[in-house]
């Protein structure tokens, strides 16, 4: 009979202690209370004016406001700690909770490389549309953000409702969304409900999150705070995502990023309370640093992993949901670099508990969007999720009996128990693990040329569920709606 | 209801012997002649295995198993069977090297050829020179498939080749080499008359040199 035993269902990684967290909080609440944040929206600033808070400012639209800890701390009480979302294919798929980690790409590139002359240019809403299609393909992705921006909308000012019906089209999902500003979300806001069947339906069973950002340091502007307004007017669920670049927009430490990164997110998590208590508010930050040689906001560094990891620890001890960081890479193409960086900052974020990791497939800094990038990818999720499932140590895992059974000299691989164990294995799809030989004779292809294979071969075959023809008339209509508004 | 062919094939690609000993033993009482058994069910059950598993579609432990399960299916009608279909497939001597003490790769290559219908007799690890000698004049194989997986022990496979020699056997066997460190190139320079670079391939080499020669 055993007693006592503590077991690991899941590798453990933690990258700060609680002490050191409550020092960072401590800090950001001082920030806070010192320093505050500066805000462009009238709406935000008559809700702090009302409330405990100090707001100082030389116009009705733009002030400074100090919050002190007690509202913090209030405010903090009241987000849920789950939200589940529902893509279009009816499934309650993608379950965002603590230590439950969910993948999907970035948005919004301005640039890809064309898959046939090779050469870079803007992205189109048909590109968007083949990132959609691959995402829907793959079973690693839980959840979709546009990869690309629609760079081809009739306005810029629109080019949010374009860009969720290039999505919607080709992709069955749950989604992250940005949008241009308030206008723009209540659209997709209304896009969606159209899906789900409702306003209700959507709080219960919502398709999307919604992306905003504040800048770093300390200011959110107009639209964003628009964004949050609307979002906790609806119970949409949001992410207020900090991408501050230690050594430019944020201290050159990482302690002193995560401080002012916290601190930007709780005023966030004031004002979301003052607007209306409850809304499913989730935590983010893409915490990395500006390259000193190159002047590039980096999305491979090493310290992206690891403060995007320590973000996550804070995160957790605050029972809110982190939004994370991985798969991207400051290389051009998907080369060696990319390779190295995707599966570094994959793995952490992973490892971390994050409850959403998004950027997957991101090149070149953040600005170029590549197809191959997504589907190599997918293999490093697979391993990821291999990782992640631990190890076993039941009776029946650690085989006693059976090497007992074999003894010196045998061999396993004809037992049932190998047999029925080793299906639990990741089973890649792109690695190549054939002895020499065979890879000559299939042609000596690298991972890259298996990586365009598979690429072509998706966009070829696979087929996303088709939206309802009546339902896609709709979507359109609020769509073309707002671009008469804007014309 | 008599036992059909495809049926005896599907248990071999299932790997299922207990279903695939019922219906090669109910075939031998209905008068399935054994030749029969073998071509039209259990060599094609096999065949069928080897084209799954080129393309991924299966996998070492069930190839392994459907091996077994034809080996063992086959033995109930092997000593019935008429000398074309026993010499279809013929008897294998297997072996590694001395100062080599690595199992695996030579159990597996067996296992595999006894799922092709070989008789495949395995002398074991670490095997003096000698040793080898007197196994192919005991069993008159086929086949002698030599085994290294070290650089080191690799160069004996040249000297059982020249022990052969030595017998004035060398002419009575083809010799199969394979294991990591092992190339075409290397087994050109010892002699040997097939290289398999792995376990799949060499069941179809080994076909292809006795069908070139004959």
């Amino acid at each position: 009979m055993k007693m006592n035993q503590f077991v690991n269902t899941t590798p453990q990684f933690r990258v700060l202690s609680d002490d050191q967290i409550e020092r960072i909080y401590f800090s950001a609440l001082e920030v806070l209370e010192r320093v505050g944040a500066e805000i462009y929206n009238e709406e935000a600033l008559d809700l702090f004016r009302a409330s405990d808070a100090v707001v100082v400012g030389d116009s009705e639209a733009r002030g400074r406001v100090r919050v002190p800890p007690s509202m913090v701390e209030e405010a903090l009480n009241f987000y849920p700690s789950k939200i589940t979302l529902k893509g279009r294919n009816g499934e309650r798929s993608l379950f965002i909770q603590k230590d439950s980690a969910g993948f999907g790409t970035g948005s919004d590139l301005p640039f890809c490389y064309d898959r046939e002359t090779g050469e870079r240019r803007r992205t189109g809403y048909k590109d968007i549309g083949m990132a959609a299609k691959l995402v829907d393909a793959l079973p690693n992705y839980d959840f979709f953000m546009s990869h690309g921006i629609v760079g081809d909308a009739p306005n810029p000012q629109t080019y949010d409702r374009h860009q969720f019906m290039a999505m919607i089209e080709q992709c069955t999902k749950p989604m992250v969304l940005t949008s241009v500003d308030g206008e723009g979300l209540e659209d997709l806001w209304r896009m969606s409900c159209l899906i789900q069947g409702g306003e209700n339906e959507f709080r219960l069973n919502p398709m999307f999150v919604a992306y905003i950002e504040p800048i770093s340091p300390l200011k959110n502007d107009n639209s964003a705070v628009e964004k949050l307004l609307f979002a906790a007017e609806k119970g949409i669920p949001a992410m207020y995502t900090p991408c501050p670049s230690s050594g430019a927009t944020a201290p050159a430490t990482l302690a002193g990023m995560l401080v002012q990164s916290l601190a930007e997110t709780l005023l966030a998590v004031s004002l979301c309370h003052l607007k209306k208590p409850g809304m499913p508010l989730i935590m983010g930050g893409v915490t990395t640093l500006l390259d000193m040689r190159k002047s590039t906001y980096s999305y491979g560094a090493p310290e992206l992993a690891l403060a995007s990891a320590a973000n996550t620890d804070i995160s957790k001890w605050l029972n809110l949901l982190m939004f994370s960081t991985g798969g991207c890479t400051d290389a051009k193409v998907v080369d060696e670099q990319a390779a190295a960086e995707m599966t570094t900052n994959l793995f952490y974020a992973c490892l971390s508990g994050a409850s959403l990791i998004h950027d997957v497939g991101y090149i070149d800094s953040g600005t170029n969007a590549s197809l191959e990038s997504l589907v190599l990818n997918e293999e490093i999720m697979g391993m990821c999720r291999q990782f992640c499932k631990g190890i076993n140590t039941e009776e029946e895992y650690l085989a006693l009996d059976l090497i007992n059974e074999i003894g010196p000299g045998g061999e396993f691989v004809t037992t049932e128990h190998t047999f029925k164990h080793w299906k639990e294995w990741f089973l890649p799809q792109l690695q190549d693990r054939s002895d020499y030989e065979t890879w000559v004779n299939n042609g000596s292809k690298s991972m890259t040329d298996r990586i365009n294979e598979r690429t072509q071969h998706l966009l070829d075959t696979h087929e996303p569920e088709p939206l309802d023809e009546d339902l896609h008339k709709e979507l359109v209509e609020i769509m073309h709606r707002a671009d008469r508004r804007h014309s | 209801m008599t036992v059909e062919m495809k049926s005896i094939t599907d248990s071999i690609v299932k790997g299922d012997l207990e279903e695939a000993k019922k219906l090669v033993e109910q075939a031998v009482e209905e008068g399935v002649s054994p030749d029969e058994i073998v071509t039209q069910g259990l060599i094609v059950g096999m065949e069928t295995v080897g084209e799954k598993w080129k393309c991924d579609e299966m996998f070492l432990p069930e190839v392994l198993r459907s091996a077994s399960t034809m080996s063992k299916a086959m033995d109930i009608v092997r000593k019935d069977l008429s000398d074309t279909v026993t010499n279809m497939a013929g008897t294998m001597v297997i072996g590694t090297v001395e100062g080599d003490l690595h199992d695996i790769g030579k159990d597996l290559a067996g296992m595999i050829f006894e799922g092709a219908g070989y008789k495949v007799v395995n002398i074991g690890i670490d095997q003096p020179n000698e040793k080898f000698v007197e196994a192919v004049k005991e069993h008159k194989p086929d086949l002698l498939g030599i085994s290294a997986l070290l650089t080191t022990t690799m160069p004996r496979m040249g000297e059982v080749i020249n022990s052969l020699k030595e017998a004035g056997i060398r002419d009575e066997v083809a010799v199969i080499i394979g294991g990591a460190p092992v190339t075409q190139e290397f087994a050109d320079s010892i002699g040997a008359d097939i290289y398999a670079p792995n376990a799949r391939s060499g069941v179809d080499r080994a076909q292809a040199y006795f069908k070139n020669i004959a």
